[in-house]
């Protein structure tokens, strides 16, 4: 390729610049993330935090701010939280808002990993932790792919069909007698002082603290997984299987 | 033949006046589950409190955020939670550390949500536990002797739903209940009981029906599944009854509402049914006993969480088990709490815009909504003609005392479509200050059976700070240049003030130990939502942060 042709290709990539999309990315982003009245309201313009329109802000300075939060305030980290698509296209946006013309598209590392799900998987993705099924849903107890509270530890193997999931066996599930009155219990640690485990008797799990003189723990329980997944029908149980398939790494 | 005076008291059930009042100790958020924040002690007086002074100080450590709880005082000891849940009991009379407990550093949420905004309204006691919510969605209960940990339940995900919850729990005998907040963001709201011996929990329920359910009618398509009515503040409960009271917040999004709402729908009664309204649950199931909706289709953010005052009261020549309820936009209704009768209502805010008034039965009229792509200007703002700070009511004047806000925000409307968790309001709402006036708040004492509004005293910045009303005949509150002062309940007039060098923000109660009456408040201003729009407002003011619980008594051998 020539020089001249080299310059050209430049030119017409200026002029198809990425970066005037990559704002309107980023205004929607802003929108939803950050323009609330209570925060920088829309444009960046008022609300109860710090305007952030026409300050001379660089556009690295916002990343920075982006990216780690201010600490011991109301302005969080997004670095974790937000795609680095999403992260990119915002820093973009208010730096846009500050006059800068020559943006940066991508602005360093970070930003959450996204995973690409169809079908089956998305779907059982969404039911995974459907908020309608209030505490019957799998992320009141599980995190995988990123989604849920880990309360049970990470799902190492995919059962294969709604009836295996069913029948799951749960060897960690343990007795814990308190005051007379045995109940399912995950254990999480034992000290000198303190017993920790997680109380099953009902969903949610309760994080119970207690001293060793006052519970006896025993391996083994009655309390079998079925009886916490009535809130799903096996079609919906095979969707959230295709989706632990996706993000459980064996 | 004649019955010993003592012996009739005895026989006479426990009536209103009585289950209002504190004395020694200050147990709940609201003084007692009546939400008064009335106290039966009379020692500091109209006579005497010109000579209070300090008798301790205790500051928290924790200066990330303001000081907006209310304390717990039992049996000498009182309970303080900071702004990123600290907890401590201290000697009441002293201010010695007791046991101090730290919350670790919270899971995360969703960045640009609630969980962002560190805060704490109080902790709640029972059942031999402190007990508290937490930003990132815990319910936590310490043992009140030593303030270790003893059960911690997650009543939500934070990072799913962007939502916490960050009042102080409501007692409800075997029981804990807890609100939240998160319908600022695509969130459907509920409150949750949990049992106060295992955290265990009890029961939950939605503020907006699902499908199948009365109400789900009253949503357009699926726009119940994010309908918001977050219950963000402390309800009330009658143990006469058994009824748990709560206000509700309001539907989401807040400043758009084609999407929540069919066309043609007439807004007079019951639309997105539970939310901005007032519902009685049964305290034992949690099943709805009645509702009465303040702002059908609630398209102002005047969400009507705040706090449901229960009160027996002579209404039209009969004595009527009442509750009276403010919601942002300060239009109070006053209700049966048996049956959710509308009994009548009076509009607190001197600047009103948004209505142009109500019916004999309760319902709005003269409507003035936002308009998509318009920019307005409605009156109260979203911070409310009162924020969430409490009022207070006195059984001896008979009087509400409020601490009401002239403030104005100019509404611009979206159609922004919800995504799980974010920010859901549909518009920008910048506060302002309305024309023409010099003064932006007012304390007010209102009777609140005829409407009427007894006496004003004004205030040239914006009051966010809880009320306390006393049987010595006072009213004590706090201001965001840092001056706690106290007022005559029958008059109005200034006969105290202290300045305690932060602003104020949080609460103050009233709590005697070994025959010494002493008032506590919190201080230190907020500094992010209301805080820091209020700050906005005033660039030359300092209303300056902090986190310092300042306790004031007579001084020893003036009393």
């Amino acid at each position: 390729m020539t020089r001249a042709l080299l310059l050209f290709a430049f030119a017409a990539l200026a002029a198809f610049s990425p970066a005037q999309d990559l704002v309107k990315q980023g205004e929607a982003v802003f929108s939803k993330s950050c323009a609330t009245g209570y925060c920088h309201g829309a444009k960046g313009t008022n609300g109860g935090a710090p305007r952030l329109a026409a300050r001379g802000f660089d556009q690295a300075f916002i990343a920075n701010t982006v990216q780690r939060g201010i600490p011991s305030t109301a302005m969080p980290a997004f670095g974790t939280t937000l795609s680095r698509a999403d992260l990119n296209a915002v820093v973009a946006y208010v730096a846009s808002l500050n006059g800068v013309t020559n943006l940066i598209t991508n602005s360093g590392p970070g930003g959450a990993p996204a995973v690409k799900l169809s079908g089956d998987a998305a779907r059982g993705r969404d039911l995974f932790s459907d908020a309608v099924r209030s505490f019957g849903r799998c992320s009141t107890c599980h995190e995988a792919g990123g989604i849920g509270i880990a309360v049970a530890t990470p799902i190492a193997k995919v059962p294969a069909d709604a009836a295996a999931l069913k029948a799951l066996s749960t060897s960690q599930v343990s007795t814990v007698t308190l005051g007379g009155e045995s109940m399912p219990a995950l254990l999480v640690s034992k000290k000198a002082n303190t017993v920790v485990f997680y109380d099953l008797t009902s969903v949610p799990p309760v994080l119970r603290t207690e001293s060793p003189s006052a519970v006896q723990t025993r391996d083994g329980s009655p309390w079998r997984h079925a009886s916490v997944i009535g809130a799903y029908n096996d079609a919906e149980l095979s969707a959230i299987l295709s989706y632990l398939r996706a993000v459980v790494k064996p | 033949m004649r019955i010993p005076a003592f012996f009739l008291l005895a026989l006479l059930p426990l009536s209103a006046q009585d289950a209002g009042v504190t004395r020694n100790d200050w147990l709940h958020y609201g003084g007692t589950q009546f939400s008064w924040r009335y106290s039966a002690l009379d020692q500091v007086n109209t006579s005497n409190v010109k000579n209070l002074l300090p008798a301790w100080i205790f500051q928290t450590g924790d200066y990330t955020e303001y000081l907006g709880s209310t304390p717990i005082v039992a049996d000498g000891v009182l309970y303080l939670i900071s702004a990123s849940a600290r907890v401590f009991a201290l000697d009441a009379a002293k201010g010695t550390l007791i046991w101090q407990y730290r919350y670790p550093a919270p899971r995360p949420g969703i960045a640009g949500s609630h969980s962002d905004f560190i805060q704490n309204r109080g902790v709640a006691l029972t059942d031999g536990k402190i007990i508290f919510g937490t930003r990132d969605n815990f319910l936590v209960a310490l043992d009140q002797k030593t303030g270790k940990e003893m059960w911690k339940v997650s009543v939500d995900d934070p990072k799913q739903c962007g939502c916490n919850n960050l009042s102080a729990p409501l007692v409800v005998k075997d029981k804990i209940i807890v609100g939240g907040n998160g319908g600022d963001q695509a969130h459907r709201g509920y409150l949750t009981a949990f049992y106060a011996k295992t955290g265990r929990l009890a029961w939950r329920w939605y503020v907006v029906p699902a499908p199948g359910e009365k109400g789900n009618e009253t949503w357009k398509g699926d726009s119940w599944r994010f309908g918001g009515g977050s219950p963000w503040l402390t309800g009330s409960f009658d143990p006469d009854l058994n009824l748990v009271y709560w206000g509700t917040g309001n539907a989401a999004a807040d400043f758009y509402d084609a999407d929540r709402v069919a066309a043609g729908t007439n807004k007079s009664k019951d639309v997105n049914l539970y939310t901005a309204s007032v519902v009685a649950l049964d305290a034992d199931t949690g099943k709805l006993r009645w509702h009465f909706q303040e702002v059908p289709d609630d398209i102002w953010d005047y969400d009507s969480a705040y706090e449901v005052l229960l009160m027996d009261r002579q209404i039209r020549g009969q004595m009527r088990k009442v509750l009276v309820h403010m919601n942002k936009s300060g239009l109070t209704f006053v209700l049966d709490r048996a049956t959710g009768e509308f009994l009548s209502s009076f509009n607190v805010p001197e600047v009103s815009n948004w209505m142009t008034g109500v019916t004999e039965d309760g319902k709005l009229v003269g409507r003035n909504e936002p308009v998509l792509g318009k920019t307005q200007s409605f009156c109260p703002s979203t911070a409310g003609a009162k924020s969430w700070n409490s009022t207070a009511y006195s059984p001896r004047t008979g009087f509400l005392y409020t601490p009401t806000n002239e403030l104005c925000n100019d509404i611009t409307s979206n159609d922004t479509k919800p995504t799980e968790g974010r920010f859901f309001m549909n518009g920008d709402f910048p506060t302002k200050l309305p024309p023409n006036r010099t003064t932006y708040s007012h304390v007010d004492a209102w009777d609140p059976v005829t409407g009427k509004r007894m006496w004003s005293m004004p205030y040239k910045f914006v009051l966010l700070s809880s009320m306390l009303a006393t049987a010595g005949d006072l009213v004590f509150t706090g201001d965001p240049e840092g001056n706690f002062f106290a007022l005559d309940a029958r008059t109005g007039n200034k006969l105290w003030t202290f300045q305690t060098g932060a602003g104020h923000r949080g609460g103050s109660i009233s709590y005697s130990v070994n025959g010494r009456q002493y008032i506590a408040v919190t201080t230190g201003f907020q500094q992010t939502v209301v805080g820091s729009a209020i700050v906005g407002l005033f660039p030359e003011q300092s209303f300056r942060p902090g986190s310092t619980l300042v306790v004031f008594a007579l001084p020893e051998g003036s009393r």
